[in-house]
C-alpha cells in the first residue's frame, strides 16, 4: 500500500487533528502505523478508538471515488503540500487536536501551495451584522483583487462574506471546511461551494462524505489559521470560534489583526478583547492587511494626515503676531505688538510677511486686519492640497 | 307652482353636505336674488343659468321676481357645480305640475352659456356624501358617471346638457346633445410620472441588504422612514421602488383615494378608480399649497393628500422651506390635514408614509471618514443643514437608515441574486393581511397607525423582549416615544416573519431598525440561499 493511500485510510481512520496519530505516523510512517492497526496493535490507544472503523476502511477505493469527482488527496512531500502547515508541529495543542495534517482532500482548480504562499485567513461570527459582512466582503475583495488568498471556513455571516467578497474580487479564496469537501455544510451555502469549487480551492482534512462535528470545528480552525501568512478577526462575539482561529494564528506565530465596531455593538466585543489584550493589531483597510503580513518593508501605508494649512508653515513668533491682529477692525502696528507681545520691530517685519502670505491686509492709513475669511480659505487651499490617497494623480495646481 | 326644490352636494375638503336648492318665483320687484351664503362661483351661476335656461329653449321668468335660496343658510357653499341644480330648479318651478321624486335626486355640473353641462372636480366625494345621506339617484356630466357609480347602491345617470336633465327628471326620452370634453386640470407638482415607477423592479438593487430590509418593513407597517446618504449613493433608487412593494388598494381605501383624486382632477380620463398605491415626490422648491394642500380659489388638496395611503418621498428633505417642515407635523401624526383659510377649513385625508431622504451635507459629497472626498461646505453650512433633520418631524420617524454607495464588491459579487419586487411584495401582502385581521373593528389598518396606549395595553411585548425595550431606555439610548416607536416595528418585523407575536429577536431588529445600527445578518436572511 502507498504511503498516500495510507494516510488516505488514517484520514478516514482518526479524528482530525489526533496527536497520539501524528506522532507515531511521523516516527514509523503511515503504512507501518496503519500495518499495525490493522494487526490489533493498540499503538498509543489509537486502536481502540478506530477499532469501529477499521473494517469498513477502503483507501484505495476512497481515492478511486474520490478521483472521479475531481477530488484530490494531497500529502506532504507533494509539489501541493503547503510547508506552512509543518508550524502546527511546533504550535502545541488546544483540546488535545493539533499538530500536521496527515493529508488534505482538496477540490479546486488553483495549487493550494501556491495559493498558500500568499494568504490571509478572514475569520468573524456567524451572528455577523451586516457592518461586518460588509467590512470582511471588502477587505476580502481588495486582498484577493492584488493576489492574496481569502482564507475561511464557509459558514454563516462573516466567513460567507469574506469568500463572496474575494470571488467578487476575481481573486483566490480557500474553503476549509470540517466536513468532507464533497458535503454542502451549511446547506444553504450549496450555491457558495459550488462556485469556490470551480474557481478557488476547498478543502478538507476529513475525507469526503464525513460530517461536521463541534470538535472538528475547532481543529479545522488551526488549519484556517496555518495556511495563510496571517488571520483577520473582523466580528466576534465573546465565545466565538473565529477566537479559537485567532489564538491558533498567535500560536503559529502568524500577524492577528482585527477590524474594530462599535463598542455597543456585542458581536465586536471579542475583536475588541484581543485588541485591548494586545493580541491583535488595529486592521481597518486591506492596506494595513497587506503592510502587516508582507515582508518587512515591501508594502508600506500612508498613514492619513490632515491638509496642511497655510499657518503650519509660519514661525511660532510669526503665527504670535497674526494671533495679535483683530479679526473684525484695522488697528495700527505698535497696537498688534502689544497684543502680541512682541517688539514693534519685530511685529513689523512679522506683518510684512504674513502680508506676502496673503493672510493679512494694510489700508491705506497704514492699519492692519486679517483679510476676509473667503479670501483666507482660497489662500488655504491654494497653499496646501489636501491630502490624497495614492494613485489619485497629481494634485491640481 | 312658483317653487321648487332641488338638491345637490358642498364639499368641505372631502367631507359632502347635502344642499337643498329652493327657487322662488313671486310678483313684486324684478330682480334675481341668490342667497345663502354662495361663493364667488356660485354668484357667477345667476348669469350662467340665465344664459343657460334661455338657450336651452326654455323661458327665463323675467317678469317675476327670482329667489334662489340654498340651504342650510349658515353653511358656506363653493364651487361651480351648482349651476345645474338651479337652472333645473327655476325650470321646475315654472312648469304648472310639480315634478315628482326631484327631491330624491343629486344633481350636479356646471353649465355653459348654451345650456351644456360641463365637467367639475369632486363628483367621487359629492357621491359618498349623498349616499351617506340617504339620496341614491344623481344626474351628472357624463365624463363623471362612471366615477358616481363606484357608489355601491347608486343610480347614476350621466347627461350632456341641461334639456336632457330635464328630460331625465320629468321621464320624458332625451333629447340629442354633443358630447362633453372630461377635466383637463394638469397636475400641480410631480416630476416624475407615476406610471415610470411601477415598472423599477427591486432586483435591480445590488447589495444595501440592510436599507432593503429597512424598506420592506417601512412598506409593510407603513412606518415613515429616513434615508441619509451622500448623493450617488441610490437613495432614491430605494425609494422609488417602495410603491411596487405595497399590495393593491382594498375597495374602501381605493374610495378615499380616488375621492382626493376627484377633488384634484387628477384622475386620468378614462380612470375611474385608484387601485395602485399612489407615490408623489414634490421637488423641494414646492410651495407649501402644493404639498400640503390650499392654492388660491378652490382649496385644493395637497400632495401628502394625493400620496393617502401611499408614499410621499421628500428628496433632500432639509431643503424644503421651514414652513413646510413645520406644518408636516400634524398629517404624520393624525394622518389628515386640515387648512384653514377664513372662514372655510377643509380638512384631507393624508396617511401616507413618508420617506425623507438627506445628503450629508448641502453639496453631498461630505464624508467624515474618507479624507479624500470632495466636499466643499464649510461646517457651519453642514450645522445648518442637518438642524432641519432634529425636532418634530424627526421624532415621528421610525426607521433611520444610512446608505453608502454600493461597494464594488457588492456590485461584482458573482453569487448574489438580489431578490424581486414580487417575492418581497408577497410577503409585505402578507404582514399587511395579518394586520387586517388583528385590527379588524379597529380604526386603523397599519401598525404605523396604532397609538402608543392602545398598543401596549392590546398588543403588548412579551416580557422578556419588553425588558430589551426598558434596557434602552434604562441605558438612554431610547426615549419613551422610540420605545412605541419600537414597539410598533417589533410586530411588523413578526408579522413579515408570520409569527404570532414578537419576541426578543424581533425586539431586536426593531430596535436597529430604529436607531440606524447595522442589522444581524442572519435577521436578513429568507429561506435558502447565501
Amino acid at each position: 500500500m502507498s504511503e498516500r493511500a495510507a494516510r488516505a485510510a488514517l484520514t478516514r481512520l482518526a479524528e482530525p487533528g489526533d496527536l497520539r496519530l501524528r506522532g507515531v505516523v511521523s516516527e514509523l510512517g503511515a503504512q507501518r502505523v496503519l500495518a499495525l492497526l490493522h494487526d490489533e496493535q493498540d499503538v498509543r490507544g489509537v486502536y481502540t478508538d478506530v477499532a469501529q472503523r477499521l473494517r469498513d476502511v477502503d483507501p484505495d477505493r476512497d481515492l478511486r471515488s474520490a478521483g472521479e469527482r475531481g477530488i484530490r488527496f494531497v500529502i506532504p512531500g507533494d509539489p501541493e503540500w503547503p510547508a506552512t502547515l509543518g508550524d502546527l508541529d511546533r504550535a502545541g495543542s488546544v483540546t488535545d487536536r493539533g499538530g500536521e495534517p496527515l493529508g488534505l482532500w482538496v477540490r479546486g482548480p488553483l495549487d493550494l501551495s501556491e495559493v498558500s504562499h500568499r494568504a490571509v485567513a478572514v475569520v468573524g461570527s456567524r451572528s455577523a451584522t451586516t457592518y461586518g459582512a460588509g467590512v470582511a466582503g471588502e477587505l476580502a475583495a481588495e486582498l484577493a483583487g492584488a493576489g492574496t488568498a481569502v482564507v475561511s471556513g464557509a459558514a454563516f455571516g462573516i466567513d460567507v462574506a469574506a469568500h463572496r467578497g474575494a470571488l467578487a474580487g476575481r481573486g483566490p479564496t480557500v474553503a476549509v471546511l470540517a466536513c468532507g469537501v464533497d458535503r454542502a455544510y451549511p446547506g444553504a451555502h450549496a450555491g457558495l461551494l459550488d462556485y469556490v469549487s470551480r474557481h478557488g480551492l476547498i478543502v478538507s482534512e476529513l475525507p469526503p462524505g464525513c460530517s461536521p462535528t463541534r470538535l472538528r470545528f475547532l481543529s479545522r480552525n488551526r488549519l484556517i489559521a496555518a495556511l495563510g501568512q496571517g488571520t483577520v478577526v473582523v466580528e466576534a462575539a465573546v465565545r466565538s470560534g473565529a477566537l479559537n482561529t485567532a489564538h491558533w494564528a498567535g500560536r503559529l506565530g502568524r500577524v492577528v489583526m482585527g477590524v474594530p465596531g462599535p463598542v455597543t455593538s456585542a458581536p465586536s466585543v471579542g475583536v475588541h478583547e484581543l485588541i485591548r489584550r494586545g493580541e491583535a493589531q488595529l486592521v481597518t483597510t486591506a492596506e494595513h492587511v497587506q503592510e502587516l503580513v508582507s515582508p518587512m518593508g515591501q508594502w508600506l501605508t500612508q498613514s492619513p494626515r490632515g491638509a496642511e494649512i497655510a499657518t503650519d508653515r509660519l514661525p511660532p513668533a510669526v503665527r504670535q503676531v497674526l494671533d495679535g491682529v483683530p479679526v473684525a477692525r484695522a488697528v495700527q502696528d505698535t497696537s498688534i505688538a502689544r497684543a502680541a507681545g512682541v517688539s514693534v520691530h519685530e511685529c513689523r517685519s512679522a506683518l510684512e510677511r504674513l502680508r506676502s502670505a496673503g493672510l493679512v491686509e494694510r489700508s491705506d492709513r497704514g492699519t492692519w486686519r486679517l483679510r476676509p475669511a473667503e479670501a483666507t480659505q482660497s489662500v488655504l487651499v491654494a497653499g496646501a492640497s489636501p491630502a490624497r490617497r495614492p494613485g489619485e494623480g497629481d494634485p491640481s495646481p | 307652482m312658483g317653487v321648487a326644490t332641488t338638491r345637490t352636494v358642498t364639499l368641505d375638503g372631502v367631507d359632502g353636505h347635502l344642499v337643498d336648492v329652493q327657487v322662488d318665483l313671486a310678483q313684486g320687484v324684478v330682480k334675481t336674488a341668490l342667497v345663502g351664503r354662495a361663493d364667488l362661483a356660485i354668484q357667477e351661476a345667476r348669469d350662467r343659468c340665465r344664459a343657460a335656461v334661455v338657450n336651452s329653449a326654455y323661458e327665463w321668468p323675467s317678469t317675476r321676481r327670482v329667489t334662489i335660496l340654498l340651504s342650510p343658510a349658515d353653511l358656506p357653499k363653493r364651487g361651480s357645480h351648482f349651476d345645474l341644480a338651479i337652472a333645473a330648479a327655476v325650470v321646475c318651478a315654472q312648469a304648472t305640475t310639480p315634478t315628482p321624486g326631484l327631491r330624491d335626486v343629486v344633481l350636479v355640473g356646471e353649465l355653459t352659456l348654451d345650456g351644456r353641462l360641463r365637467a367639475v372636480p369632486g363628483v367621487l366625494p359629492m357621491a359618498m356624501a349623498a349616499a351617506a345621506r340617504g339620496v341614491h339617484r344623481m344626474i351628472v356630466p357624463e365624463p363623471h358617471a362612471a366615477e358616481a357609480a363606484l357608489i355601491p347602491g347608486m343610480e347614476v345617470v350621466g347627461v350632456r346638457s341641461l334639456r336632457q336633465a330635464v328630460a331625465v327628471l320629468r321621464g320624458e326620452p332625451v333629447p340629442a346633445a354633443p358630447e362633453v370634453a372630461p377635466l383637463a386640470l394638469g397636475r400641480v407638482m410631480s416630476w416624475r410620472g407615476d406610471r415610470r415607477t411601477e415598472e423599477l423592479d427591486m432586483a435591480d438593487v445590488l447589495g444595501m441588504a440592510d436599507a432593503r430590509y429597512s424598506l420592506e418593513v417601512a412598506a409593510a407597517g407603513g412606518h415613515h422612514m429616513l434615508l441619509s446618504g451622500p448623493k450617488g449613493a441610490g437613495k432614491t433608487t430605494l425609494a422609488e421602488r417602495i410603491p411596487g412593494l405595497l399590495p393593491d388598494l382594498p375597495l374602501e381605501e381605493s374610495l378615499e383615494l380616488t375621492a382626493v383624486y376627484s377633488l384634484a382632477g387628477g384622475l386620468r380620463p378614462g380612470e375611474t378608480m385608484v387601485r395602485r398605491p399612489p407615490f408623489r415626490a414634490p421637488h423641494h422648491s414646492a410651495t407649501r399649497a402644493s404639498v400640503l394642500g390650499g392654492g388660491t380659489g378652490r382649496v385644493r388638496p395637497g400632495e401628502i393628500s394625493r400620496a393617502h395611503h401611499g408614499t410621499l418621498f421628500l428628496d433632500e428633505f432639509p431643503l424644503f422651506s421651514t414652513d413646510i417642515v413645520e406644518a408636516l407635523r400634524e398629517p404624520l401624526e393624525s394622518g389628515e390635514v386640515t387648512i384653514a383659510r377664513g372662514e372655510e377649513a377643509a380638512t384631507f385625508p393624508a396617511r401616507a408614509m413618508v420617506v425623507l431622504a438627506c445628503n450629508p451635507c448641502p453639496c453631498g459629497d461630505y464624508h467624515p471618514a474618507d479624507p479624500g472626498h470632495r466636499c466643499i461646505c464649510s461646517e457651519v453650512r453642514r450645522r445648518e443643514y442637518r438642524r432641519k433633520l432634529t425636532g418634530p418631524v424627526m421624532d415621528r420617524i421610525d426607521i433611520t437608515r444610512h446608505v453608502e454607495p454600493v461597494p464594488p464588491h457588492e456590485a461584482h459579487d458573482p453569487l448574489a441574486v438580489p431578490e424581486t419586487t414580487a417575492t418581497i411584495r408577497a410577503r409585505v401582502s402578507g404582514a399587511r393581511l395579518r394586520m387586517r385581521e388583528r385590527y379588524a373593528g379597529t380604526p386603523w389598518r397599519l401598525n404605523a397607525d396604532v397609538p402608543g396606549p392602545e398598543l401596549r395595553s392590546k398588543w403588548p411585548l412579551p416580557e422578556v423582549a419588553d425588558r430589551l425595550v426598558d434596557e434602552a431606555v434604562r441605558r438612554g439610548r431610547l426615549t419613551r416615544r422610540g420605545a412605541t416607536r419600537v414597539h410598533r416595528l417589533a410586530w411588523t418585523v413578526a408579522d413579515l416573519r408570520a409569527l404570532t407575536r414578537p419576541g426578543p429577536d424581533e425586539v431586536d431588529v426593531a430596535l436597529r431598525l430604529r436607531a440606524g445600527d447595522p442589522l444581524l445578518v442572519a435577521s436578513l436572511q429568507t429561506e435558502g440561499g447565501p
